[in-house]
């Protein structure tokens, strides 16, 4: 295909990117360097950084700095392990069950985050299932409180993201090279060296491609903190909450203050993934070659 | 073959048992909670079993009618459900299927359209609606562009593919707060606040760079000499694409369609900063949610229930297919 005919069938796709994508970030670097007040939105003020210095020295903003690494530290690892854990479950079960455990198991992951949030946690409140399970443990029902609802909202990361880890490492052992998997056996392979030697190997990019999206969407985790949390726990807020919050909350919204910690959001998910992107990229230019 | 022995594969059935289990509950729970009376609900102790079923829950949701009699409302339901089946059903068994496809899209819009006029809807029927119509839009936007762009990018080999693949790749990994500002600053200023123009403009952007990955990654599965066959005997190249290759490619058009879906359907922030009042279903149930009295606790059970069945459906109908779109991403991405 030549350049010509490669611009034409791509033009609209990538003016789409530029100017809803591009054009946003330019928007939130500017706004961001202005005092805007959501209530008087026609009178922006230049303040050049002070935003900025405001956000950095805001004892809120590092606390939702620190939820958010703790969220993505600790659901990650274990969506990793339990999904592909899972997965190769999955592959030993016979292909007439397998779609039933296959649909219930998905539900999690499909279901609208926030309607699956509330369903969750009704499950916690009083009068829900596991809060009155707690009472044949413990004196009372369960609560949930401020000093609880993290471990909340981190076991329920866990069931509705984790299907995901779980479906595409399941998609990934359908392409398993049976016969590799014999010779290993063969060998006297058992369970654990064939997984390593065989399996994890065929999945490397895979288990790349998960880890790498699992932590976009755990780092920018908005919906089922806003719902978990709400304005009952303030102990607990994500960044994007926290830009909500901080942005758009009734009439004290202060837009200027938002966009500069929209674009701290930015710089800080860069630094981590800009190594994989370059790998990436390298890829993509090998495959070309 | 390997015969394996009862005890491991009892031990693993129980284990995936367990997993479902913890997977569906909050669904059950919710669903047993639409259909109780409040006094059941408000009860300290769960009444599990023995409780007399309502459907005032729902009636209270989608309807403004307090006296209806909500069998009508599921015989309604049922009836156009049975007939778009049937429909379906014989397509499949037809040589040409897309008439038939046709006419169960055509029978489902009729029976959305025509249910506000035989039955009091709520503002909530509304917000139904506009999830419908931000969706649909979404999906084919998405799709079309993406789906030409897919290809572009699956066959041409100069630096400025990857260069375009590795930004929308950073794109993708955006947090929404960064574009979902000054879409409410410029749909302000532009006067499109509450409007589905911009709701759906910003999905589409939002999910592009995911759909050329996706759509890219089942190009590449298609044999060059397919279009290259073609253009041999004259075609262009967008004909090519257009009569050898698209058709070829339905199985990764759904996949991709299924998953924007999904994140149209599903969406929340967009939908909550730049639609003040025009909501989509999302927004209206989490303002439910919000209230802690027992009598919002059965209505937001209701809508939950009534939110998830079209997934439901979704998961029953194209597994397949979510299944095969996530690994094609994945292998080869």
């Amino acid at each position: 295909m030549n350049r010509r005919t490669f611009w034409a069938f791509t033009i609209p796709s990538v003016a789409v990117m530029l100017i809803l994508m591009v054009f946003p970030l330019v928007t939130t670097i500017w706004l961001s360097l202005n005092r805007l007040l959501i209530r008087d939105l026609d009178n922006p003020e230049w303040v050049g950084l002070a935003n900025y210095r405001e956000t950095l020295n805001d004892a809120e903003f590092w606390s939702a700095v620190w939820f958010t690494l703790r969220f993505v530290a600790i659901t990650v690892p274990i969506n990793m392990v339990v999904g592909l854990g899972i997965a190769l479950l999955l592959d030993r079960v016979g292909k007439r069950v397998r779609p039933v455990y296959l649909a219930a198991l998905l539900l999690p992951f499909i279901v609208t985050p926030v309607v699956g949030t509330a369903m969750f946690k009704e499950l916690f409140e009083r009068g829900g299932l596991l809060s009155w399970l707690w009472t044949f443990v413990a004196e009372d029902a369960f609560a949930i409180t401020d000093g609880n609802v993290q471990w909340l909202i981190f076991i329920h990361a866990v069931w509705y993201t984790m299907p995901f880890a779980m479906i595409t490492f399941f998609a990934g052992l359908q392409t398993l090279p049976q016969d590799r998997v014999e010779a290993a056996s063969i060998d006297g392979a058992g369970f654990w060296r064939s997984l390593w030697h065989v399996t994890i190997p065929h999945l490397r990019t895979l288990l790349l491609f998960v880890g790498l999206i699992s932590v976009m969407d755990a780092y920018r985790v908005f919906d089922s903190v806003f719902v978990f949390a709400g304005t009952r726990f303030q102990s607990v807020e994500s960044l994007q909450v926290y830009n909500f919050r901080v942005a758009l909350d009734s009439n004290i919204g202060r837009i200027g203050k938002g966009n500069a910690i929209g674009i701290l959001n930015v710089i800080g998910i860069f630094v981590v993934l800009i190594p994989f992107l370059y790998r990436s990229y390298k890829d993509q230019i090998a495959e070309r070659t | 073959m390997k015969k394996e022995s009862l005890l491991p594969r009892v031990g693993l059935h129980a284990v995936l048992l367990a997993l479902v289990v913890w997977s569906v509950t909050p669904f059950l729970w919710t669903l047993q909670t639409s259909i109780k009376f409040t006094r059941d609900v408000a009860a300290r102790e769960p009444v599990l079993w023995g409780y007399e079923t309502t459907a005032n829950a729902y009636n209270a949701f989608w309807l403004d009618d307090e006296e209806i009699n909500m069998w009508g409302v599921l015989a309604y339901i049922l009836a156009f459900a049975v007939v778009a089946l049937m429909i379906g059903y014989l397509g499949r068994r037809m040589r040409t299927s897309w008439p038939w496809n046709l006419g169960v899209i055509a029978v489902l819009a009729f029976a959305v359209w025509y249910f506000p006029r035989a039955f009091e809807t709520s503002n909530e029927y509304e917000f139904f609606i506009n999830s419908l119509i931000v969706t649909v839009l979404t999906v084919i936007i998405s799709i079309s562009i993406g789906l030409i762009a897919g290809y572009g990018l699956a066959r041409y080999t100069g630096v400025s593919g990857a260069v375009i693949l590795i930004v929308a790749l950073a794109f993708r990994a955006l947090p929404r707060s960064a574009f979902v500002l000054p879409y409410f600053f410029a749909a302000k200023e532009l006067g499109l606040l509450d409007s589905r123009l911009i709701i759906v403009m910003s999905l589409v952007a939002v999910n592009q760079p995911f759909t050329i990955w996706m759509l890219r990654s089942f190009f590449m599965d298609v044999p060059k000499e397919l279009e290259e066959a073609a253009m041999m005997d004259g075609a262009t190249r967008f004909e090519a694409f257009r009569k050898v290759i698209v058709p070829v490619m339905w199985p990764g058009v759904i996949a991709t369609s299924l998953f924007t879906m999904l994140l149209a359907y599903n969406e929340f922030l967009f939908v909550r900063v730049l639609a003040p009042t025009e909501w989509t279903l999302p927004v209206a149930i989490v303002s439910l949610t919000a209230g802690e009295s027992s009598r919002t606790i059965t209505e937001a059970a209701a809508a939950s229930v009534s939110i998830t069945l079209p997934i439901v459906i979704v998961i029953v109908l194209f597994q397949k297919h979510l299944v095969k779109g996530l690994g094609a991403g994945a292998v080869k991405g």
